[in-house]
């Protein structure tokens, strides 16, 4: 550290520039989404307290209780799934060597560099019933009537299909990291378990993984944050309004984005934005204390 | 003998799987670029064909009548370069503050930057949407960038660059007179310009991909960036799939030229610093 105990001009202005626009962007908003989530208000003729009113509200709503559970949802099959999947990619990738593993990289890392946007909207189309990809060849291979290949139509599937769109768009960002991981590993242990004549498989699960226990964590952190804060493939994927149908696919930032800016109930969108903001809270304590437990080689 | 032929045949199996694993990744890429040639009888067509039987470029010139995406384009990476020179300016002017330099209140602001990645603007779209109401900033460029100028993982990142440069370099630059402006200028920003580079290819990507503040904060068709035109696609609900097909080509296809040519920096940027908080 450089010893400067005088105030300069780079410091006044540099540490103030930061401080004005976090208040502006952060602070500020924080404080003014809290106040509206006390208030009934379409920000333009009516602005009433009502106390609690939106929390009493919002816990007898099913449709946020609906949304909730989506959220949840999303989040328990879409973390595993991604983690397994770009697991197995990456230790299938970190046995070859040279052009080959470049090669594999770079395919496997296409569709993280595209946009969400395209990503969904070309998945929204191979999902379609009719001129989809998949009801295509299943329909011609297994002959079932593309009419009751209803993907994102159905609300049993909805879901699912936007989870597995997720799952392929992020798969290589997650498979280089976990390389990336294995790349660190020391040579020597795993030299020690072959000569004591541990299988392929045993070392995976009892070295490589244990080992990869720093990137498990943050890989698992950022995607359940994702998935809590999860809006554009569900807002891109199932039409007009989004979230249906039937509910199925609607998730918190969709309905807070709906009862805002559709609804103008701006008051009860800010609630739901508060409740956003504590689960997210408690996602990041969670993260920070599995990061704190030491683990060794 | 028998162990070098199984080690062959465990090498085709691995080769057979990743290849056959790389082809589903990038599959929707090749349908969709084969889907944008095809005329619109073709693609509604329920019999199942991969290639065009003809081949056209009328969803293409449909496209750009229907839709500005030239100025959609010019939107969007006016907006994504600009946030991005900011991010990165803000980023090692704040990160050499908080490494090497002594003020009261320093750790309280830092942490306050830190604390702004819990509340995301896409948390406390009201408040912003107000304010950008009351600086009657809707349908702004100014509007569209504001929420993003500054970025608390960026300041995180470069402050653990710059803390690592010796503070001697910083000690003898004041010693022969320069002032913290010019030390930020000369010294510390060609130490960091490598990390310099991951940090802007990330926002310019990440900004290039926003969606959810362009949707609240622009309701004028000029002002529209990519991602708000493709999602004038998806309100069709698939009427127009040879259309949507050929606009998402025009979308993706340059982002995917740019990463076959600098695949390696993208890769290794993305894997360095993990991901977006």
């Amino acid at each position: 550290m450089v010893k400067r105990k005088s105030l300069n001009t780079y410091i006044i202005f540099v540490a103030s520039l930061v401080l004005v626009y976090y208040v502006l962007v952060c602070v500020w908003p924080f404080t003014f989404n809290l106040y509206l989530s006390f208030r009934k208000t379409d920000l333009l003729t009516e602005n009433k307290f009502i106390g609690l009113g939106n929390f009493r509200f919002l816990w007898k709503d099913p449709v946020f209780w609906r949304s909730l559970r989506n959220n949840i949802f999303y989040l328990a099959v879409m973390v595993p799934l991604g983690i397994v999947t770009s697991l197995f990619a990456a230790a299938l990738i970190y046995r070859t060597t040279g052009a080959m593993r470049k090669i594999y990289t770079a395919l496997y890392f296409a569709p993280v560099v595209t946009s969400m946007v395209a990503a969904a909207l070309i998945w929204q189309l191979l999902y379609h019933p009719k001129i989809g990809l998949f009801a295509q060849i299943l329909s011609s291979l297994f002959r079932i009537d593309p009419n009751n290949l209803t993907f994102l139509q159905n609300p049993a599937t909805a879901l699912l299909c936007i989870i597995f769109m997720d799952v392929w768009k992020d798969s290589g960002l997650r498979t280089v990291i976990f390389l990336a991981g294995m790349d660190e590993m020391p040579d020597s242990i795993f030299e020690s378990a072959k000569i004591e004549g541990a299988s392929e498989w045993r070392q995976f699960f009892t070295l490589t993984v244990p080992l990869l226990r720093p990137q498990l964590i943050f890989v698992g952190a950022i995607y359940s944050i994702n998935a809590i804060r999860l809006f554009v493939p569900v807002y891109m994927m199932t039409g007009n309004p989004p979230g249906g149908p039937a509910n199925s696919t609607k998730v918190l930032a969709i309905q807070m984005y709906q009862e805002a800016f559709y609804g103008l109930r701006f008051g009860y969108g800010a609630t739901i934005s508060m409740i956003i903001f504590a689960i997210l809270v408690g996602l990041v304590v969670l993260e920070l204390r599995s990061f704190e437990q030491r683990w060794e080689y | 003998m028998k162990y070098r032929v199984r080690r062959k045949i465990g090498q085709v199996v691995l080769h057979g799987v990743l290849l056959l694993g790389g082809i589903l990744m990038i599959a929707p890429f090749v349908w969709m670029v084969l889907s944008s040639f095809k005329p619109s009888l073709e693609v509604i067509n329920v019999e199942f064909g991969f290639f065009p039987k003809t081949w056209t470029f009328a969803n293409y010139l449909r496209v750009f009548q229907e839709v500005s995406l030239g100025r959609g384009y010019f939107n969007s990476i006016l907006i994504a370069s600009g946030v991005t020179l900011s991010v990165l300016l803000s980023a090692t002017a704040a990160g050499y503050l908080f490494s090497k330099l002594r003020f009261r209140g320093r750790d309280q602001l830092f942490v306050l930057t830190l604390a702004s990645v819990m509340i995301p603007p896409h948390i406390v779209l009201v408040p912003l949407y107000t304010l950008m109401n009351r600086l009657q900033w809707i349908n702004t460029y100014q509007g569209l960038a504001f929420p993003f100028l500054m970025s608390a993982f960026g300041i995180f990142l470069m402050r653990q660059f710059i803390r690592g440069i010796p503070n001697d370099l910083v000690e003898a630059a004041r010693i022969d007179g320069a002032s913290d402006f010019r030390i930020y200028w000369s010294v510390i920003l060609p130490l960091v310009r490598s990390s310099m580079a991951v940090l802007g290819i990330l926002t310019f990507l990440w900004n290039y991909d926003e969606f959810l503040w362009p949707l609240v904060v622009v309701h004028d068709n000029r002002m529209m960036t990519i991602p708000l035109i493709l999602g004038h696609f998806t309100q069709a609900e698939a009427k127009f799939p040879g259309e949507s097909m050929a606009a998402c080509t025009l979308v993706v296809a340059p982002v995917l030229i740019v990463y076959a040519f600098f695949q390696s920096q993208f890769v290794k940027g993305m894997s360095m610093t993990g991901l977006k908080a």
